[in-house]
This record gives structure tokens, C-alpha cells and sequence, in this order.
């Protein structure tokens, strides 16, 4: 009882100093009401940092196509803006040096071999008997053994937007790696809820090119994944096309779709998800690719490609700030900029507006309001205590 | 005496790269190629791994960052790391530049001890470290393949004596550790992180040559990271970039005239700035007439360009004018190899097998030497089934001394090191049965009908087969066997799926019987009669 009274002293003690605070905030809150609004309101992602992991699960010669996918992948994310040192490339198999590869060196995703993806700046991650289920979800989950380099590590945060691709050969609700073992669309999804769980993504998207993919995205139940697969179930995802002097087919038709849209869009494009998901069709794919978009809370036409896709966090261009001692450095550093801005100032915006006293957004009933809150309530305490 | 790591600001200034790049014709028409980039971080030492913290300051100026740093943090005195592809043909190519040719990868490193465990989690770490610097997947580099042998792998380099003992034997206080995977793939995606190790990268100097898509069209190719200590020098990281190409291939005239431009496809456009000394050596034939271009300065039969005087884009030619195409005659009078050796495993069956390998003494000498077998504990030897022949005499007395580790089952490999007296101009010949294991399920890799990969075994010629050792003494150059590919015995790995189906099927048949039989009445029904 005691104590109890003990901790009601102290806080009627505290209670002025909090309920300053309170009303300081609350008069606070009066004067930004705008860009609060606006930032609650904001459509584009929040996202600091991208990553991609890239998964081809296919071992052996005659699936080329499959490491020829995971690749030209690998060379749009690359060309978007995401590094090296965040894009985690799994490879089954070694195509580009194996010995019936009559191009040493060189992975090709169409007839006439127009476009090396393996290039000669390239690192894969994870490649031959690496490629494991059980090294994939250590690695999503991030729970690696200490030795483990950076290179093989998926060093996610919250406010990272992670993009995963996957390919190979699959079924209802799995995915083969190597040929010879699965991972099941549940497996997956319950990777997706640890990482979500430890705060190692911000916003997800799944892409998979394989047969009945769309059934591999159907069991994820965590917040903020966007998917999309190759097709439907019962139903085959087929290879694009075949190059005679390679000898096998060279990339999926799903694949190679997305990637031609891909390849129209740079850094800097606009292009959003809802147009992207348009453009699928029965006739370019042979096949229904599905998208799955009840766990992302962002509009789809608000959702930028260049979010998953691209590395470019977002940048906001400022208003050059009014405070005249932020514009002393300015003139040291770049005579040039300091020159623009004291023109800006002489000539459009008036010196007024720029002045931080003087709130113009107070109104007369909220100050009135906040000086009576604060009155009463200390009177009350003052009786109280009393 | 405690070597620190950390030197002096002004010392910096003294680290020295060099480049270097060996070529060699062939007597089969093939061109050899070394490059050798070497980087030395003067006054330095590796870390004591218990008396040095890990965090102090480093400085790096043209020393690789990420290298230096895995080798602070795991306390790493000797470093060597080989990835090959093909198989070195000793008969026409004669000994590589650089001896470490076995095929796939290859990594030992020196460790000062540090305590108990400390040696094998250091190990662990750097094998991880450096399977994540080099994109290589020598995580599958586990404790099934790591040795520690006793003369094929000397120290290249200097042991720092790294705490006052009553030894002074500074050899005592390290401890080596090896471990070889034949079945590596050796891509470009290995090449562009070697090349992020170079200060010019391959923008100039020699290193603007190593061209991944000519290098890996080569008939064999390999690179080396090799890192040791010299006293009062410091420590040296020496990268390798090993090649043969075969210009007669690539001609359609079939003529064995090569250039850079043709083997790398580049020419040099200008020269690394950084580097205190940028050679290239072309090592003339004896055999015909032989035109180099441009003029080059002599030394003893090997042409030198220096690419701080040269004229630039340097592009070497190497041109034979009176051959109009090349045809190799092969002929054994020009093998300058003095020892040879083939290793094969003849498989009876697939759990039974014999390994003969025959080391044959090409000079008119006694010679002596070391062999190295080092295999996955599924291949047991049968030692009680040694046998050492000279032309089909035996000849146990020839066994001068020998060292074997038998392998433990699911965990260490065998190691095998006897030493062997070659008679001059004789063929020793020793067979051994093994038996070949029975893998569980689990352990077969994904492709297990190919078949594993076994590691080359490795002969090193020594003077003296008396010499007393903690470490290895001896350092002339290993030879190579050539990798074995063995067929384990194989399950049907649907087997497990057929017998659930089947039994499921058996149980469910009989079930049901019994079940309908249990629960059913059989009762006469009466039908109305209409």
C-alpha cells in the first residue's frame, strides 16, 4: 500500500512537467498538421536500401535456360542500380566455363547471341552443390554461422526493399533444387514471416518462373509481399527459344517477358507495377502468370518498378533552407549555387514566408484552449497535493 | 619477442608491386603464359593469435584490404590458394612456371598455434573467408577434406618465432592444415574478384590481358593466391594467373604464330603506374627459327620487354616464318622432366578396387620422393595390401619410410606419405587395394552417378630422405597426378519412394479386406416377389 502510495506521489510530482510537454506537442501538432498529413499520405515506399537474391535451382547442361534466366536477372537488377555487394546470386551449375559451352566464358539468354550476360565483371554468391534449400532459407533468415562472409549474407533491414527471383523446375506447391531435393511454397512462406518478424524487409516482391508457379506464392500470409508468378496451376511454363550452336533453349518465355518490359525502363523511369501486371498475356506467355496482391498495402500504380527493381533510394529535393546562417557555407563552398540562391531570394519568394517565427497555421481557439488545459489542470494538482 | 603488425606511416610508402608475365612456347604448338602479380607490405607480420588484438589500426596503400584483413583476423602466417581447370600434360608441356597445377582447388595455410581448438575454427573462418573473397564454394571444404601432411607442403616463406619459449624451434609453434576440391569450377566469376585484388584492377598493365573470355577457352588455366612471410621483408601476397592457349586451334592455317592479341585478345595500352617493375619474359625454342616482334632486350636466351620503356599499344608476336602450318611430332627425347608419374584406380566392382600408380625415375640416378595420397574417407586403403614392383620384381626394400593416417569413417580423409628410392631409369610401381564405401542417403551429392572427384596426389622430388622434421625441409616442386573419378556404389534414390507406395498399397488392400469382413454383416435379404 505503501508503495503504492510511493509511486501516485511521484507521479502527481511529474505531472506538470509531462503535461507541459503534452501541451507543447499538442500545440506543436497544430502548427504541422500539413506535411504530417502528407506524410502519412505518402504513396511512394519508404525504403533506404534494395536487395535482390536471385535463385536458379537447376543443376546440369540442358537447363541452361534456367541460369540464363537467373542471369538476365542479374544484369537488369545490376544495370538498375542495385551493387554487387547486395545482390545475392545463386547458381546451381556452371554453364558459362562448362565444356560443352562452345563460347567459353559467355551466357546467352537469345538466338543469334546477341548479349553476354556473364560479361567480365561478375560474382556469383552461392554456386554448384551450394545451391541448398537449407543454405536459401539460412540465408533469408539470416541465420548463418559466424564465418560466414558478408558476400553470403542477406544483410536486410527494415527498411530494405528485397527483391527474390526464382527459377527452376517445380511442381504444385514446390521447387526443385539440384534435383534432388524440394522446397515447398510453405517452407517459403514461413521464411518470409521469420524475416518479417525480425524486421529484414521492408516491402518483398517474389517473381518465379517455373512450371505451377503461381501455387508457390500462395501460402505466404506476411505483410507487404507483392508476387508474381509464371503460371497457374496445372499448368507448364515452356522455354522461349533454342540457339543452334548453343544447343538448348535459352530462356523461359515468363522470364524473357518481364525482362523485355525491363529493358525499356532506367533509373530514373516512373513505370509502376499495375502497367508491368498489363502487359501479361496468354498469347506472349503460353502460360497465366499470376500476381498476388492482397498482402501489399500500396497501390499497385503507386508501386514503382524501380522499387524492387532499382537501387535508387528515394532522393527529395529541398527548398533551399531560409535560415540565413545555412546559407553562410553555402557561398564558401560553391560560389556558382550560392550565386542561384541569392537570386531565388531576390527575386520570387518573399522574405517573409521564409521566416520561422510566427507560425501562420496557429490558430486563436487552440492557443485559448491550451492556456485553460493548463491552468485547470494545475490548479487541480495544486489541491490535490494539498 | 612480440612482432607487432602495425608499422610505421613512412614505411608505407615502401610497399612494392611488381608484375611479371612468363611466356613459353610449347613443343605442341601450345603457349604458356604466367602472370605473376606481387605485392609486398614491407616491416609486416602476421598476427600472434593470442598476445595481438584484432583491432588495431591497419593501414593499407596497395596491399588488397580484404585480403589483409582476413588474414589479420584468423591470424594467417602462409596462405596458398590454387584453382585450376584441366590437367597439366607434364610429358609435352615440361614443368609449369608455377608448380601448383593440380586440378580444381587447392588451399593450405600455416597457422602459429594459438591455443586449444584455436587452429581448426581458424581454419573454418579463412576457408570461409576466402571462399567469400574468391566467389569460390570451398565451403564443401569440410573436415572429410582437410589434412595436415607432413612433407609436401613446406612453409614458402619464413615462421616469425612468435612468443619466448624454451624451443627454439620456431616450426613447433605452427601447424599446417590442407585441404583439396578437384571437383571446383574455376569462371570469371573467380577472375573479377582476383582482379579487384590488383591496384591498376585490369584497367592497365599486364593484368588489362587477363581476359576471361579467351582465358577460359584455354586448354588449361589457373590462379594462385599465395601470401608468406620473409624475414626482415615483410609479407608478400603473390597473385598468379596461369595459361595455355593453343594458337594452332584458333589459325586456319594451323600455324602456331601467336601474338597477345590473339591469345588474350588485347594488346597493352599502357602500363600499370603503381608498379615498381613490369616485365615480360618470352623464353625463345631451341627447335626452329623464331621471330619475335617487336625487338626485344636479351638476357640468357630469354627475351625481356619492359613496359616502363615500352612503345605502346605493345602487342608481342611470336612468329615461326619458315613453317607454313605446325604438325607436332612427338618425341620423348625432349621431355625435361625427370620424374613422371600416372595414377589410375581400376574398379572390379563398385565396392572393390585397385589403385596402381607408377613413378617412373626418367634420369640415371637414384632419386628420392615423397608421395602424397590424401583421400575421402569413403576409399579405405588396404595397407596389408602394399605392393612395390620394379619391372615386376618386388621390391619392398624400396619403401625408404612411410606415414599413413587411416581414415575415419564420416569425417577424416586417409593420408598416405610414404617416401620411395627410385632406381636410375626404372619404373617403381605400387598397388594397393581399397574398398569403397557405402554412402548413407544423405551424404551423395545432388549428381551422384557421375561419380566423386579424388584429389591429385602429389610426388615431391628430396635429396635427403634422412632429414629430421616437425616441418617439411624440403622445397623443390611438386608434381601433380592427374584427379581420379570415382563410381561409388549408387542407391536407387527413388527406391525409398517405390517401397512406401508398394507397402502403402499391400497394407491398404489388406486393411481394407479385414476391415470389411470385421465390420460388415452378411445378412440374406428378402427380395419381394412381384
Amino acid at each position: 500500500m505503501g508503495a503504492f502510495q510511493g509511486v501516485v506521489r511521484q507521479l502527481m510530482l511529474r505531472l506538470p512537467s509531462c503535461l507541459l510537454a503534452l501541451l507543447l506537442a499538442f500545440l506543436a501538432v497544430g502548427q504541422q498538421t500539413n506535411p504530417v498529413d502528407e506524410f502519412f499520405a505518402r504513396t511512394s515506399s519508404t525504403h533506404t536500401n534494395n536487395w535482390a537474391v536471385l535463385v536458379c535451382a537447376s543443376r546440369y547442361w540442358f537447363n541452361y535456360r534456367h541460369m540464363a534466366n537467373a542471369l538476365g536477372m542479374y544484369r537488369t537488377v545490376k544495370r538498375l542500380g542495385i551493387p554487387d555487394s547486395n545482390i545475392i546470386l545463386m547458381l546451381a551449375d556452371d554453364v558459362a566455363c562448362n565444356t560443352r559451352n562452345k563460347f567459353p566464358g559467355s551466357v546467352y539468354a537469345n538466338q543469334g547471341r546477341r548479349l553476354d550476360l556473364y560479361g567480365d565483371n561478375i560474382e556469383v554468391d552461392y554456386r554448384g552443390y551450394e545451391v541448398t534449400v537449407e543454405n536459401f532459407i539460412r540465408l533469408l533468415t539470416g541465420r548463418v554461422e559466424d564465418s560466414v562472409p558478408r558476400s553470403k549474407r542477406l544483410l536486410t533491414d527494415e527498411r530494405s526493399n528485397v527483391f527474390v527471383y526464382m527459377t527452376g523446375h517445380g511442381g504444385n506447391e514446390f521447387l526443385k533444387f539440384q534435383d534432388n531435393e524440394e522446397i515447398s511454397a510453405f517452407d517459403i512462406a514461413d521464411a518470409f514471416e521469420q524475416m518479417w518478424q525480425k524486421k529484414r524487409y521492408n516491402e518483398l516482391f517474389f517473381m518465379i518462373d517455373t512450371c505451377q508457379a503461381n501455387t508457390m506464392y500462395s501460402k505466404f500470409y506476411s505483410p507487404n509481399i507483392l508476387a508474381t508468378g509464371s503460371s497457374m496451376l496445372d499448368e507448364n511454363s515452356y522455354s522461349h527459344e533454342n540457339d543452334a550452336d548453343i544447343g538448348v533453349a535459352v530462356i523461359d518465355k515468363f522470364t524473357h517477358h518481364v525482362l523485355s518490359y525491363l529493358e525499356g525502363i532506367n533509373k530514373t523511369s516512373k513505370a509502376n507495377f499495375k502497367d508491368f501486371f498489363e502487359t501479361y498475356n496468354f498469347e506472349t506467355i503460353r502460360s497465366h502468370a499470376g500476381v498476388r496482391s492482397d498482402l501489399f498495402d500500396r497501390k499497385l500504380e503507386d508501386t514503382l518498378l524501380t522499387d524492387f527493381f532499382g537501387g535508387v533510394a528515394q532522393v527529395e529535393v529541398m527548398d533551399i533552407p531560409p535560415n540565413p546562417s545555412v546559407q553562410e557555407p553555402l557561398v564558401k563552398s560553391d560560389q556558382k549555387l550560392a550565386q542561384g540562391v541569392d537570386d531565388a531570394f531576390s527575386s520570387s519568394i518573399p522574405r517573409q514566408s521564409l521566416s520561422p517565427v510566427n507560425p501562420p497555421g496557429m490558430s486563436g481557439w487552440r492557443l485559448w484552449l491550451g492556456c485553460a488545459l493548463m491552468v485547470g489542470l494545475v490548479l487541480v494538482v495544486g489541491v490535490f497535493r494539498g | 619477442m612480440i612482432l607487432s603488425c602495425d608499422f610505421l606511416a613512412a614505411q608505407a610508402y615502401s610497399d612494392r608491386f611488381t608484375e611479371s608475365l612468363v611466356i613459353r612456347p610449347l613443343e605442341d604448338g601450345k603457349v604458356a603464359s604466367l602472370f605473376t602479380f606481387t605485392t609486398l607490405m614491407a616491416h609486416a607480420s602476421g598476427r600472434d593469435p593470442i598476445n595481438d588484438s584484432e583491432d588495431k589500426p591497419q593501414h593499407y596503400t596497395i596491399f588488397p584490404l580484404s585480403l589483409g584483413q582476413i588474414l589479420r583476423e584468423y591470424a594467417i602466417t602462409e596462405l596458398h590458394l590454387t584453382l585450376n581447370a584441366g590437367k597439366w600434360d607434364y610429358l609435352h608441356w615440361g614443368t609449369p612456371e608455377d608448380a601448383d597445377v593440380g586440378s580444381g582447388a587447392e588451399m593450405w595455410a600455416w597457422m602459429a598455434d594459438g591455443g586449444a581448438d584455436s587452429i581448426d575454427s581458424r581454419w573454418v573462418g579463412v576457408r570461409n573467408a576466402v571462399s567469400g573473397l574468391l566467389c569460390a564454394s570451398l565451403s564443401s571444404l569440410s573436415i572429410q577434406r582437410t589434412t595436415s601432411p607432413l612433407l609436401a607442403f613446406p612453409p614458402l616463406g619464413d615462421l616469425p618465432v612468435i612468443r619466448p619459449t624454451n624451443q627454439t624451434d620456431a616450426s613447433k609453434q605452427y601447424h599446417l592444415r590442407h585441404a583439396s576440391l578437384p571437383s571446383e569450377h574455376v569462371c570469371t566469376e573467380n577472375l573479377t574478384p582476383f582482379l579487384k585484388l590488383l591496384p591498376c584492377k585490369s584497367s592497365s598493365g599486364l593484368a588489362s590481358l587477363l581476359n576471361p573470355h579467351k582465358l577460359f577457352d584455354a586448354d588449361w588455366h589457373g590462379m594462385g593466391v599465395h601470401v608468406r612471410w620473409l624475414e626482415r621483408k615483410g609479407v608478400e601476397v603473390k597473385l598468379t594467373f596461369q595459361a595455355v592457349v593453343d594458337p594452332v586451334r584458333y589459325s586456319p592455317t594451323h600455324s602456331r604464330d601467336a601474338s597477345l592479341g590473339s591469345m588474350f585478345d588485347r594488346a597493352i595500352e599502357k602500363p600499370c603506374p603503381v608498379a615498381a617493375e613490369s616485365m615480360i619474359q618470352v623464353k625463345s625454342p631451341t627447335d626452329a627459327v623464331f621471330h619475335l616482334s617487336p625487338d626485344a632486350h636479351m638476357e640468357n636466351g630469354i627475351a625481356v620487354y619492359d613496359l616502363a620503356e615500352a612503345e605502346y599499344p605493345l602487342d608481342i608476336s611470336l612468329r615461326w616464318p619458315a613453317e607454313l602450318s605446325f604438325n607436332y611430332l612427338f618425341s620423348s627425347v625432349h621431355t625435361s622432366a625427370p620424374i613422371r608419374v600416372t595414377r589410375v584406380l581400376r574398379d572390379a566392382s563398385q565396392t572393390h578396387g585397385r589403385l596402381t600408380v607408377s613413378i617412373i625415375n626418367e634420369s640415371n640416378h637414384t632419386q628420392y620422393v615423397a608421395y602424397l595420397e590424401t583421400v575421402p574417407w569413403f576409399i579405405q586403403f588396404y595397407l596389408h595390401t602394399l605392393r612395390i614392383t620394379v619391372d615386376g620384381e618386388p621390391r619392398p626394400d624400396l619403401l625408404h619410410r612411410l606415414s599413413y593416417t587411416p581414415a575415419i569413417p564420416h569425417a577424416d580423409p586417409t593420408v598416405f606419405e610414404p617416401i620411395f628410392t627410385l632406381p636410375p631409369l626404372k619404373a617403381l610401381r605400387f598397388t594397393m587395394e581399397v574398398e569403397k564405401a557405402f554412402l548413407r542417403y544423405t551424404e551423395h551429392p545432388p549428381d551422384a552417378q557421375r561419380g566423386w572427384d579424388l584429389p591429385p596426389a602429389v610426388v615431391l622430388p628430396i635429396q635427403n630422405p634422412d632429414l629430421p622434421f616437425p616441418i617439411s625441409p624440403y622445397k623443390s616442386q611438386r608434381i601433380y597426378t592427374s584427379t581420379l573419378l570415382v563410381d561409388l556404389p549408387t542407391p536407387d534414390f527413388s527406391m525409398p519412394y517405390n517401397v512406401i507406395l508398394m507397402t502403402s498399397t499391400l497394407v491398404a488392400l489388406f486393411f481394407a479386406n479385414i476391415f470389411n469382413t470385421l465390420t460388415r454383416r452378411f445378412v440374406w435379404i428378402q427380395t419381394a416377389v412381384a
